[in-house]
């Protein structure tokens, strides 16, 4: 079984055969506050690791999200659209923005525990 | 760096497990279970904000008439017993700070925002203004809602829409900063535990910075450092029912100018359709016009954006385009009020 990896920039990915569901952590949307509109991208839309994928606006700031690997968008969570506070109350569940299918395996992230050590 | 100011409520809000936020030169509570919570906890119900971080001075009476050269507003005919929101103007007619004034028969309380407590010290010094500076020496709490004043009663006698009272523990306004009904209550801290004791009774929730901000855009007040500052007078930031000193007070000549000749900034309020918010910076363009967003949040009330823009000059036309990280997105100048 894989295990969610997370990035610098506070994406976590979760690989499952060559597709990538990605979300934001928990700590990335406590520091965002109140999460209200969520963009997401198109399914088909290809990206380039790096490339900002999702814009998430809250209460205290704006964010991104950024692609963790090249891949092209396969499925994006519609519910976001209604209930943007899903990210808020179950980032790493409920709460992901979009699945993709790999064309460039990067799986640089972090584990958690080192994540966790990163962030504080 | 100097260490910043804690609350004379700080041991609370750390029990409340507030989320912490600097500001002018404060550590204040930005929010407990959530801004959007909060928000609403405000608009349908009831809830307090610590506001001790903004400055309280205690103004001689005998100072009346210099105080009223000092701001675009008349407290002079104000009848003891009422409050007051008004500016203090610089030479320019731009604003040094807006503040809120409780008038009583011997003293007037001034309230001005922590950012510019100290300027407006110096400012009152500098004019021979006799004054006292209580800000340390007490608390001040909103408690804000439409179910504030039922509550309220049971501890305090309720004063009419910006008026204020007096008595042995409580100095208090029927006041606010969120476009609901509520007091302003300021007590001294050997008596704060009175105060905090009636909240815990009646559990009135905290709200923090974050959910002020957004129920005071929602309800097109302005914020000092955003709407009003140094450069922009109160006839540009649609504060022109505040002028009604009608002697020469520090500014006037400037102000009077703008109002005669229409030749100055122009705040709007604005709402945006689409998933964006135009925040604090943003370019806009009205038509020829350009304008810059002074702030912009997000409306719960509306389910969309929404802020203020300053433009350059008066827009003729409400349809905008603004500037957001290299996309043109469109919104429109709302002449209502945001709340309804």
């Amino acid at each position: 079984m894989t295990e969610k990896k997370y990035l610098e920039t506070h994406e976590w990915y979760l690989l499952s055969d060559n597709v990538i569901t990605i979300g934001i952590s928990d700590y990335a949307q406590g520091e965002l506050g109140d999460i209200v509109f969520v963009t997401l991208p198109e399914v088909g839309q290809e990206f380039s690791k790096g490339d900002s994928m999702v814009e998430v606006e809250a209460t205290k700031t704006v964010a991104e999200a950024y692609a963790p690997m090249d891949c092209v968008i396969t499925e994006v969570n519609a519910a976001l659209d209604s209930e943007p506070e899903m990210i808020n109350t179950d980032p790493c569940g409920e709460g992901w923005m979009v699945k993709a299918e790999v064309k460039n395996l990067d799986d640089s992230g972090m584990l958690y525990q080192e994540y966790e050590s990163f962030i504080s | 760096m100097d260490v910043p100011h804690l609350s004379p409520l700080h041991t609370l809000h750390l029990e409340n497990e507030a989320k912490f936020i600097e500001f002018a030169g404060w550590t204040m509570p930005f929010s407990y279970s959530g801004t959007l919570k909060e928000h609403d906890l405000v608009r349908n119900n009831v809830g307090y904000f610590d506001v001790s971080h903004m400055g309280r001075l205690q103004i001689n009476n005998k100072s009346m008439d210099t105080l009223n050269n000092l701001i675009c507003s008349d407290i002079k005919n104000l009848n003891p017993g009422k409050a007051l929101y008004s500016i203090f103007t610089n030479v320019e007619g731009c604003a040094l700070d807006d503040v809120i004034f409780w008038k009583f028969e011997d003293y007037i309380l001034l309230i001005c925002n922590a950012v510019n407590a100290s300027k407006i010290s110096d400012h009152l010094n500098s004019q021979k203004v006799e004054f006292e500076n209580i800000t340390k020496d007490t608390a001040l709490i909103a408690v804000q809602g439409p179910n504030a004043l039922k509550t309220l009663e049971n501890l305090l006698t309720i004063p009419v829409s910006f008026s204020c009272l007096s008595d042995d523990v409580f100095t208090y306004a029927r006041t606010g900063y969120t476009g609901e009904d509520g007091l302003e209550i300021m007590v001294d801290l050997k008596n704060l535990n009175i105060l905090i004791d009636f909240l815990n009774k009646h559990e009135i929730q905290p709200c923090g910075l974050g959910a002020r901000d957004t129920l005071r855009l929602e309800a097109s007040l302005p914020l000092y450092g955003f709407e009003l500052s140094e450069e922009i007078s109160p006839v540009e930031a649609s504060l022109k029912w505040t002028i009604t000193n009608k002697d020469s007070y520090m500014g006037s000549k400037s102000i009077n100018r703008q109002l005669s000749s229409g030749q100055h900034k122009f705040l709007k309020k604005f709402t945006i359709d689409s998933r964006n918010i135009a925040r604090t910076g943003t370019k806009v363009k009205a038509g020829k016009v350009d304008g810059v967003v002074t702030s912009g949040n997000y409306s719960p009330i509306l389910s969309k954006a929404i802020g203020f823009a300053l433009f350059d000059s008066e827009p003729d036309t409400d349809l905008l385009e603004f500037e957001i990280r290299g996309n043109f997105i469109e919104g429109k100048i709302i002449r209502k009020r945001f709340l309804s």
